[in-house]
C-alpha cells in the first residue's frame, strides 16, 4: 500500500513534467487549458445571447457543464494511449498498470477540479451567485472523475488487444456529447425522453453539479445510488480486466 | 534464491502460437554468477524478462527470495521523453532512496556530461545503456540480471561495468545472458545452456561451453 502511493505519487510527477514540461508557464497549462475552453464556451453563448429556460445565467451554466465534460472527454480520449506511452515503466515491477491510469487521471481531475474552483469564485464575486450546495457539486464531479476511471480503465484493457480503441475513442466521445447530459437539463425535456435520459449515469452527474450550484432554483434529476452503482461496476471490470491484460501484455 | 517452477512462455505470431520456452525449471542461489548461453532466438532474453516479472509466464511461476533488477540491456525501465536525471529521481521515488544522492551517483558513474540533464530520446543507445546501468546500481539490487550487451558496450564502461558487479561480488548475485561463450567467462562462475525452450545447469564452466559448442 506504501509502495503503491509512493509509485502513484512518483508517475504523477513524472506526467506532470511530460505533459507540460518546465517550459514558460508549464504546470500552470494544467488547469488553464480547461479553464480557457470552459470560458470560451461560456462566452460565446453570452455572445449568442439566448437565454435558458428557468432564467438561469447563460455563461454559468454552459462553463459547468463544460468542465465536467472535460473532465469525462479528457481521461477517456487518453486511455489508449496510457499503456503504451508508460511501457518502459513497467520493467519496475512494483509499477501496475492501474497505478499508470490513477496517476494520470488524478492529474487531469486535479487540473479539471481547478478551473471548476476558479470559475466558481468568479462567478461569485461578479454574479454573487455562490453553489448553493459545494458538497454537492464536488461529489458531482468527484464520481465524473471515478466513472471516466472506470470506463478508462476498460478501454486501456481494450486497448493491449486491439487498435479499434485508439481510433474509435474520439470519435465516440464527440458523438455522444450531446447525449451526456452536459448542455440540457432534464426537466427541459418531455416525461417520457426524461426517462430515457435518466439511464444514462452522466445525465445524473451533470444534474448532481447542478443541483450543486443552483440548489432548489431549478428542478434537478438525479439518483446518486444509480451511478454509485455504475461507478463500482466499470472499476470492478476495469481492475479484473487489467489483471488478465497484464498477463498477455507484451512489454 | 530464485526458484523457477515449470516457467511455459509462447507468444502470439502471423504464424500462429510461437513457444520460446517449453518448461523451465532452476534454481539460482544468492551470490551466484550464471551464465545462460544460447544461441540468437533461443529465449534468453524472453527468460530474462519473466525472472523480472516484466512480462509473465503463460504457465509456471517465478520464486523470488530477494530483489531483483528490472533486466538490463538497451532499452526500457526509463522515461524516455524526460532527462536522465528525472529518470533518477523517478527510480529514487519508486524505490525509496534518497533523492539527491541517487541523482549525484547516476550523473557520477553514468558519465553522461550534459547529457545527463536532455531528454533520453536524444542520447546514442551506449548512452542510454551507461544510464540504465547506473540507475540501477544505484538501487543497489541483490540480483542482477544482465544483457550480454552490456557486456560488450564500449570498453571503457564494459571495465567499470565489471568492477561494480566485482565490488559486489559477495552480496550480489548475477544473471548474464550471452551467445558469447568468452563474455560468459569473464563475469560468471557457472552457466546453463538454453535450447529448445529448455535450460540446462552446468557446475562446472567450461563443460557448459563445451556442450554450446556442440550444439
Amino acid at each position: 500500500m506504501q509502495v503503491q502511493l509512493r509509485v502513484i505519487g512518483a508517475l504523477t510527477l513524472r506526467e506532470l513534467g511530460t505533459r507540460f514540461g518546465r517550459d514558460n508557464l508549464g504546470y500552470l497549462w494544467l488547469f488553464l487549458e480547461p479553464a480557457l475552453l470552459g470560458g470560451s464556451i461560456g462566452l460565446i453563448h453570452h455572445l449568442i445571447g439566448h437565454g435558458l429556460p428557468g432564467g438561469l445565467d447563460v455563461v454559468t451554466f454552459w462553463v459547468i457543464g463544460y468542465i465536467p465534460y472535460y473532465l469525462l472527454r479528457g481521461v477517456v480520449n487518453r486511455a489508449p494511449s496510457a499503456i503504451v506511452a508508460n511501457q518502459s515503466l513497467l520493467y519496475h515491477r512494483q509499477v501496475t498498470l492501474p497505478d499508470i491510469i490513477i496517476a494520470r487521471n488524478l492529474l487531469e481531475g486535479a487540473a479539471t477540479f481547478g478551473a471548476m474552483v476558479a470559475f466558481l469564485l468568479l462567478f461569485g464575486v461578479v454574479t454573487e451567485e455562490w453553489p448553493r450546495d459545494p458538497a454537492l457539486l464536488v461529489l458531482g464531479m468527484g464520481l465524473m472523475l471515478g466513472l471516466a476511471h472506470g470506463l478508462a480503465l476498460l478501454i486501456a484493457v481494450g486497448s493491449v488487444y486491439t487498435e479499434l480503441f485508439e481510433r474509435m475513442v474520439h470519435l465516440v466521445t464527440y458523438l455522444a456529447l450531446p447525449v451526456t447530459g452536459a448542455f440540457f437539463m432534464v426537466f427541459w425535456l418531455p416525461t417520457e425522453l426524461q426517462r430515457a435520459a435518466l439511464w444514462i449515469p452522466t445525465v445524473h452527474l451533470f444534474e448532481m453539479v447542478r443541483a450543486g450550484q443552483y440548489g432548489a432554483q431549478v428542478p434537478t434529476h438525479y439518483d446518486m445510488a444509480y451511478v454509485a452503482g455504475w461507478v463500482a461496476c466499470l472499476n470492478l471490470l476495469g481492475m479484473a480486466g487489467l489483471r488478465r491484460a497484464r498477463r498477455d501484455l507484451v512489454v | 534464491m530464485i526458484r523457477l517452477h515449470g516457467i511455459h512462455k509462447s507468444y502470439r505470431t502471423h504464424f500462429g502460437e510461437r513457444e520460446v520456452l517449453a518448461g523451465v525449471d532452476c534454481t539460482f542461489h544468492r551470490g551466484e554468477k550464471v551464465g545462460i548461453l544460447g544461441r540468437n532466438g533461443a529465449g534468453k532474453t524472453t527468460l530474462l524478462r519473466l525472472i523480472a516479472g516484466v512480462e509473465h509466464p503463460n504457465r509456471g511461476h517465478v520464486e523470488r527470495g530477494m530483489s531483483v533488477s528490472w533486466p538490463l540491456g538497451f532499452a526500457g525501465a526509463m522515461h524516455y521523453s524526460i532527462t536522465g536525471a528525472d529518470n533518477a529521481r523517478f527510480i529514487a521515488r519508486i524505490y525509496g532512496k534518497p533523492l539527491a544522492e541517487t541523482v549525484e551517483y547516476v550523473e557520477s558513474f553514468a558519465e553522461l556530461g550534459e547529457y545527463y540533464r536532455m531528454p533520453v530520446r536524444t542520447y546514442s543507445s551506449g548512452m542510454m545503456m551507461r544510464l540504465g546501468f547506473a540507475l540501477s546500481l544505484a538501487v543497489e539490487f541483490d540480483c542482477y540480471l544482465v544483457d550480454e550487451v552490456i557486456a560488450v558496450g564500449d570498453t571503457r564502461f564494459g571495465e567499470r561495468c565489471r568492477q561494480a558487479l566485482a565490488e559486489r561480488r559477495e552480496r550480489s548475485t548475477l544473471l548474464l545472458v550471452s551467445h558469447i561463450p568468452e563474455t560468459v567467462r569473464a563475469f560468471c562462475t557457472s552457466a546453463a545452456l538454453l535450447s529448445d525452450g529448455r535450460l540446462t545447469r552446468y557446475e562446472d564452466l567450461d563443460e557448459a561451453i563445451a556442450a554450446y559448442r556442440a550444439a
